[in-house]
């Protein structure tokens, strides 16, 4: 119980810091429509092929926005050594971990929620009542991101230009996430059968719980070391 | 609580900041860490509190061995660095409220005005920490130790930020921390000051402890290592 109470209040207390300092959250959503807008002049979409294309895209802008989040994530601990505040209080280093998590999280739904239906307009894409199930594996791969991009964000909490080594660090290895999401929205999208798409959402499941019992029991190590 | 120190030794590449320091600490010790520059003393206490990785050697309370960042023994110390391990953008209530709820301590709002009044806050509690002037943080950190009772208090260099009602504050809570039980090691270049408040004094130079005694009185030997090992300005600055 303890361990839940601690992280519900470290979610607390980032999510009230985001909603004063507006760092976060307002230049991924800016980021992300800029993003769709830029697609949409660039891109001659036919609506026929938006079905096909239109995972991709919106999956590129979600993991630019979402890096782009990443680099504030550990901000408020970074200022006044509050890290080591953290690091210094008898919690578990998982529910630090876990908070960043579900902060993260918070914040990428909240930009999907904006992103995903502003992209179907944009690109007439249809098939509205397939949109939330295409938004469930988008939330699968959400939480995939998340999960690696916490461990990687604290990786190279103290690197020097971690600007820079954050997404090169990142992306290559949320390759089969990436391309498993793409691959069963495009099914949902297209066909709408979710058997078909089934290996993919194991591969997703599978990714989330294998990185995020891998963050749970080495984010101490990353953090004090 | 006991505290054990047994050839201690950080280096930083290959800069070694602590050379096998063996120290002991009991209940009620109040110690001064004195030192020039670059002695080691704030490397000392990051390690005495885990938040260092020690790279020979090993800390020991009340005969467990001090892990790296154990969660079980951390309730029972704490570390004081002026204007520092406060949320900038929480108010001064709020970031009590956090670490009170992390330490796993039932929250007490009656508790937490009592402590910031002592602190001589109770009129900024709603006020964000990031309008506080140095020497108002270093008081909200000596809030939330006196919130969060600590075993072991380290403190860092308290004396430069602080008031004269401020270093009246803190030094009444360091003698109640020993007075119950607890152990102060206080770092700090204000020798006179340090001298007048603590039990004991160890000196530090290059990672290594040259001086360790328990007061007296008169006390010629501390003035005599002092005015050898820290430059006089730093040293007799009260």
């Amino acid at each position: 119980m303890d361990f839940l109470r601690q992280t519900a209040w470290l979610v607390w207390k980032d999510l009230l810091l985001e909603l004063r300092r507006r760092e976060s959250l307002l230049a991924m959503f800016f980021f992300g429509v800029l993003l769709l807008f830029i697609f949409q002049f660039a891109l001659d979409l036919q609506p026929e092929r938006a079905a096909e294309m239109a995972p991709g895209l919106v999956w590129l802008a979600l993991v630019f926005c979402g890096t782009l989040g990443l680099m504030q994530l550990f901000q408020p601990e970074r200022e006044n050594h509050c890290l080591d505040a953290l690091l210094l209080s008898p919690i578990d280093r998982a529910a630090i971990f876990l908070s960043k998590v579900f902060f993260n999280l918070i914040l990428m739904v909240l930009l999907e929620i904006v992103v995903l239906p502003l992209f179907w307009v944009l690109f007439n894409v249809g098939a509205w009542d397939r949109l939330p199930s295409v938004f469930l594996y988008g939330l699968l791969g959400t939480v995939g991101f998340c999960v690696v991009g916490t461990l990687f964000s604290a990786l190279t909490l103290s690197a020097r230009g971690r600007e820079i080594l954050l997404p090169l660090l990142l992306l290559p290895l949320l390759i089969p996430v990436v391309l498993a999401t793409i691959r069963g929205m495009e099914i949902m999208l297209r066909a709408g059968d979710f058997s078909e798409s089934l290996p993919w959402m194991h591969l997703l499941i599978g990714f989330d719980v294998i990185f995020a019992t891998a963050g749970i029991l080495v984010f101490e190590w990353v953090v004090e070391s | 609580m006991h505290l054990e120190v047994r050839r201690l030794s950080k280096s930083y590449g290959f800069t070694w900041a602590l050379k096998e320091i063996d120290l002991e600490l009991r209940s009620g010790d109040c110690v001064a860490l004195l030192g020039p520059n670059g002695a080691g003393k704030t490397t000392l206490l990051k390690a005495l509190c885990g938040l260092l990785r020690p790279t020979m050697g090993e800390i020991c309370a009340d005969g467990t061995r001090l892990r790296h960042g154990p969660a079980r023994l951390q309730p029972a110390i704490g570390l004081l660095s002026p204007g520092d391990h406060l949320y900038d953008k929480l108010t001064a209530e709020e970031n009590l409220r956090l670490f009170l709820a992390l330490y796993n301590r039932q929250e007490n709002r009656g508790e937490i005005g009592n402590a910031l009044a002592a602190a001589g806050l109770s009129d900024w509690s709603g006020e964000y920490v990031a309008a506080f002037s140095s020497g108002m943080k270093c008081r909200l950190s000596i809030a939330k130790w006196l919130l969060l009772e600590p075993k072991l208090l380290l403190v860092d260099e308290p004396y430069g930020v602080l008031d004269g009602s401020g270093v009246d504050l803190l030094e009444t809570h360091l003698k109640n921390v020993c007075r119950s039980g607890g152990i102060v090691v206080t770092a700090t270049h204000h020798v006179t000051r340090a001298v007048a408040l603590c039990s004991r004094a160890i000196v530090l130079r290059r990672g290594k402890v040259v001086f360790d005694e328990p007061k007296r009185t008169p006390w010629d030997s501390i003035h005599r290592v002092v005015g050898e090992f820290m430059p006089r300005g730093e040293a007799w600055t009260s």
